[in-house]
């Protein structure tokens, strides 16, 4: 533990420190001049309170001044206090399949993690395609997207990460100097977040998304559904991704047989594969065709729990193994936030508050996605993507149901765009863990990231104009 | 008889002279004072403590041979004390022997040989000993005690340490612990193995706590110093001028540096408060001019410059240096007032030591009432004046150190 004094003058430490009480007043105030407030016409008494717990909420979320989760619990408490909803809905409510499905989804990788399979498979894909500077640039960015679309893209940044640094070392690469490293740490960083977004397992925010929806509205996403509606903006970023990647950082190096050394030791550390990895791999692979065969009818949290079962009958991992792979943070954060965006719906709020503030002014529904995917793209650079979701999401149902629009397209809007987070460290953990290597800085990130975040926001809605029509998507 | 010049009208030149001459005192006077025992660790700190009109607190050697000479002498009329000095006496107050220096620790060590009071400081040593003596580089004006020598000190528990404070606690004899380490040769001064010491005593007592280490070789010894718990610290240069010091302190000057020990006050002097860091300057072991010298740096990088006086120690290599004479102390004092008071340190830190005469008694060698401080002074004396000092000092520190916990 290291000691810092801090030298300034100590008036300005005192106001400085004595802002977060008053930071925490001031919200207190606000929230009882909400309340207080007379009741606009058209709303509710409880659709006011929602909306005073609801900017309250935003508030803390947008500041993080509170942990997300403890932001969440405090708007689970608050829903039955205010008589928002009463107590049995509104613990129900947390009791969301999204929320299972979310923990599911944690404990499954962590037993992909815990047995080496994720790690086997990423050495044996680089070893294979790794032979050129590109084709192992090439090799880490698709692999990580397509580790990510079965697992979190947090978990797989986190995996291939000493993999990327030990490549880095090994070919003696400079620290923010090296082009070649930048684009490989890039790479890492991106390939996790467009593949991040293909399926329900990529970020915990999808199921989120999907969750709140079905709670306000009763309609469900599926998870084929989902990953056909969203995959080619994930196939078409890719390639830009790439593209860009390439463009931006010119490789500065020919010679890469040095990687190759790195795969090789470790590869011969992990071994050769065992009964655990086989086994495990097997559990999700009929997880993942369950889903998507059977996760209308089945239910994908009820797969998910019983694929989890099913790790433990078989003794592929004890529960200690997996604890730290459970993000308990996040599965709380969530079902706070599943529990306010039903409350914001159920009571009138988020119409009222679609209409208050957007009014008449626009009344394409293309419009309204593409205002939505931009204010989230944006959002979500500097704030968590789940934090986004749970604020700007019970608006935009409240928006769809006002233009008779599908809320499932509105979903998508800000459920997509939500994970495009490429510009700085503090946007998404896979950005953090690639500046924490040294070998980018925070300004090449945000340089490179800026125009990949315009494309992102072109191609998703580019997408939803050509692309969603020919599936079937009426507007 | 020859008439001998006396100061009984003035606290601060009375100190000095009974610092240096001592006073004679009668057995039984002794005995009405309730001051039958002497510590009993050497007799290098046997004295009498006495307070001086304007609450001066002075520690009087009484029992040495030089006090037969001394022209005071401490009489009591009626239940009261005086020192007297030819035909003239003034009245003062006799400090009775703490109580609890009859007592014993659990372990039965007795609780005069960890801890010492002067005036409202409660002295511990936890580990008696100093690395200077096996190398023979010891200060040479410095006797060490019977635990320092040979290298073979005791080390106190942190329980008998804080059974100590916890006794001097409740007689009031603590308001604040002086904690302090000889030389050792470990990077940091020394802190690392007052720190335990320092956070028991925090978390059982609202006392401030003062130490009293060697310049350690990193400033973040300094930061960790502060972040543990000490309210005051004390890198103690001893003398000023650099060819004297060498040659006097030939282990501080080896092995840790003149230039250091500046550094460490100075970067000190940014993380601690206004007036709790402080170095000492022996007075008489230097010209008077490199102790004024001394006083005027010291004083620039915001360190409160404490004078002890020599005083020859038997035993030690410079036990045959002459004491100073009040009449050449005497204005070092005042400048040294004049000093503290221009740079605007803060002088309620230092204070009721009994030992030595603190900057705020130097306005007694310069006529100058300095009521503000005084004021100030008293108050942070008081019940809510010692609260309000340690709330404030526990405040700063809350505010001022941040813990990475990123190790
Ligand atoms: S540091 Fe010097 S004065 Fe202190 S005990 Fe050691 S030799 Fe004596």
């Amino acid at each position: 533990m290291k000691v810092q004094i801090d030298k300034r003058h100590i008036w300005l430490i005192i106001i400085l420190k004595s802002f977060r009480p008053v930071f925490f007043l001031a919200v207190g105030l606000i929230f009882f001049y909400l309340i207080n407030l007379p009741t606009p016409d058209g709303l509710t008494i409880q659709g006011q309170r929602a909306i005073a717990l609801f900017v309250v909420c935003l508030i803390l979320w947008v500041t993080g001044l509170l942990p997300l989760a403890i932001t969440s619990l405090l708007a689970i408490v608050t829903v039955p206090l205010l008589g928002i909803l009463d107590k049995k809905e509104t613990y129900a409510l947390f009791g969301n399949e999204a929320v299972f499905f979310i923990l599911g989804a944690f404990i499954l990788a962590g037993a992909a993690m815990h047995s080496g399979l994720s790690s086997r498979i990423a050495l044996a894909i680089m070893n294979r395609f790794g032979n050129t500077p590109a084709g192992l640039l090439f090799s880490i960015f698709f692999l990580a997207a397509v580790l990510s679309f079965f697992m979190s893209e947090h978990a797989v940044a986190a995996m291939l990460f000493p993999i990327v640094l030990e490549i880095a070392k090994g070919l003696n690469l400079r620290p923010g100097k090296s082009n070649y490293a930048k684009s490989l740490f890039l790479a890492l960083a991106w390939g996790c977040i467009i593949g991040g977004i293909a399926t329900f397992l990529g970020g915990a925010r999808v199921p989120l998304a999907v969750g709140m929806l079905k709670e306000a509205t009763g309609i469900n996403i599926d998870f084929f559904e989902y990953t056909v509606m969203v995959f080619p903006t994930v196939l078409i970023m890719l390639l830009i991704g790439y593209f860009w990647l390439t463009r931006f950082f010119p490789s500065d190096i020919e010679d890469i047989h040095l990687a190759k050394a790195v795969f090789e030791r470790r590869m011969k550390e992990i071994g050769k594969t065992g009964y655990m990895e086989y086994a495990v791999g097997i559990v999700m692979i009929i997880t993942i065709l369950f889903w998507l065969l059977f996760g209308k009818s089945l239910g994908i949290a009820n797969i998910a729990i019983v694929s989890v079962v099913a790790l433990f009958i078989l003794k592929l991992v004890r529960w200690k193994d997996i604890e730290e792979y459970v993000n308990w943070g996040i599965i709380l954060m969530y079902g706070g936030a599943i529990t306010l965006g039903a409350s914001m719906e159920k009571s009138g709020a988020a119409v009222w508050i679609a209409n208050a503030i957007i009014g008449d002014w626009t009344n394409s529904p293309l419009l309204v996605i593409a205002i939505f995917s931009l204010l989230t793209i944006l959002l979500t650079e500097g704030m968590s993507n789940a934090a986004v979701i749970a604020i700007l999401l019970p608006v935009g149902i409240g928006m769809a149901s006002q233009f008779n629009m599908e809320p499932k397209l509105i979903t998508y809007a800000i459920a997509v765009p939500a994970g495009l987070a490429f510009c700085f460290p503090m946007s998404t953990p896979a950005n953090a863990i690639a500046v924490s290597s040294g070998y980018i800085t925070t300004k090449d990130m945000a340089k490179a990231g800026i125009g990949m975040m315009v494309l992102a926001w072109i191609v998703f809605n580019m997408t939803a104009r050509f692309y969603w029509p020919m599936i079937g998507v009426k507007f | 008889m020859k008439k001998t010049k006396t100061y009984l009208h003035n606290p601060g030149y009375l100190k000095v002279e009974l610092m240096l001459k001592g006073i004679r005192v009668d057995g039984k006077v002794l005995k009405k004072a309730n001051l039958d025992k002497c510590r009993d660790v050497a007799n290098i700190t046997c004295g009498l403590d006495i307070i001086l009109p304007h609450n001066t607190w002075v520690t009087v050697p009484y029992a040495d041979d030089f006090v037969n000479d001394s022209p005071y002498e401490l009489i009591e009329s009626e239940g009261k004390f005086f020192v007297r000095g030819g035909t003239e006496s003034v009245n003062v107050s006799v400090v009775p022997t703490p109580k609890f220096y009859r007592l014993k620790t659990t372990t039965g060590i007795s609780l005069s040989k960890i801890g010492i009071v002067h005036g409202g400081h409660v002295a511990i040593t936890p580990a008696t000993q100093c690395d200077f003596f096996n190398k023979e580089i010891e200060c040479r004006y410095c006797a060490g005690n019977p635990d320092i020598k040979g290298g073979k000190g005791k080390t106190y528990s942190v329980e008998d340490v804080l059974e100590t404070v916890e006794a001097a606690y409740k007689e009031g004899k603590a308001e604040i612990v002086y904690l302090s380490i000889g030389f050792s040769e470990t990077p940091d001064g020394g802190i690392e193995f007052l720190k335990p010491y320092i956070k028991a005593i925090k978390k059982h007592f609202n006392t401030l706590i003062a130490v009293e280490a060697l310049p350690p070789k990193e400033n973040k010894w300094i930061d960790e110093t502060y972040a543990v718990g000490a309210d005051s610290v004390l890198y103690n240069l001893e003398i000023f001028d650099s060819k004297l010091f060498k040659d006097i302190c030939p282990g501080r000057a080896a092995l840790i540096g003149r230039e250091r020990y500046l550094n460490a006050l100075q970067y000190a002097a940014t993380i601690f408060p206004n007036g709790t860091v402080a170095s000492h300057l022996i007075v008489g072991l230097e010209p008077i001019e490199s102790t004024v010298a001394g006083i005027d740096f010291l004083a620039g990088i915001g360190v409160v410059p404490i004078l002890p006086l020599y005083k020859p120690s038997a035993g030690a290599k410079l036990s045959e240096c002459k004491m100073p004479s009040t009449e050449v102390i005497a204005p070092v004092y005042g400048y040294l007032y004049r000093a503290v008071t221009t740079n605007k340190i803060n002088t309620s830190w230092v204070r009721d030591i009994s030992v030595v005469t603190t900057p705020l008694e130097g306005r007694f060698f310069v006529d100058d009432n300095a009521r503000m401080q005084t004021f100030i002074q008293n108050f942070y004396k008081s019940k809510l004046g010692l609260k309000t000092a340690w709330s404030l000092a526990t405040l700063r520190r809350k505010l001022r150190v941040k813990l990475d916990h990123s190790d």
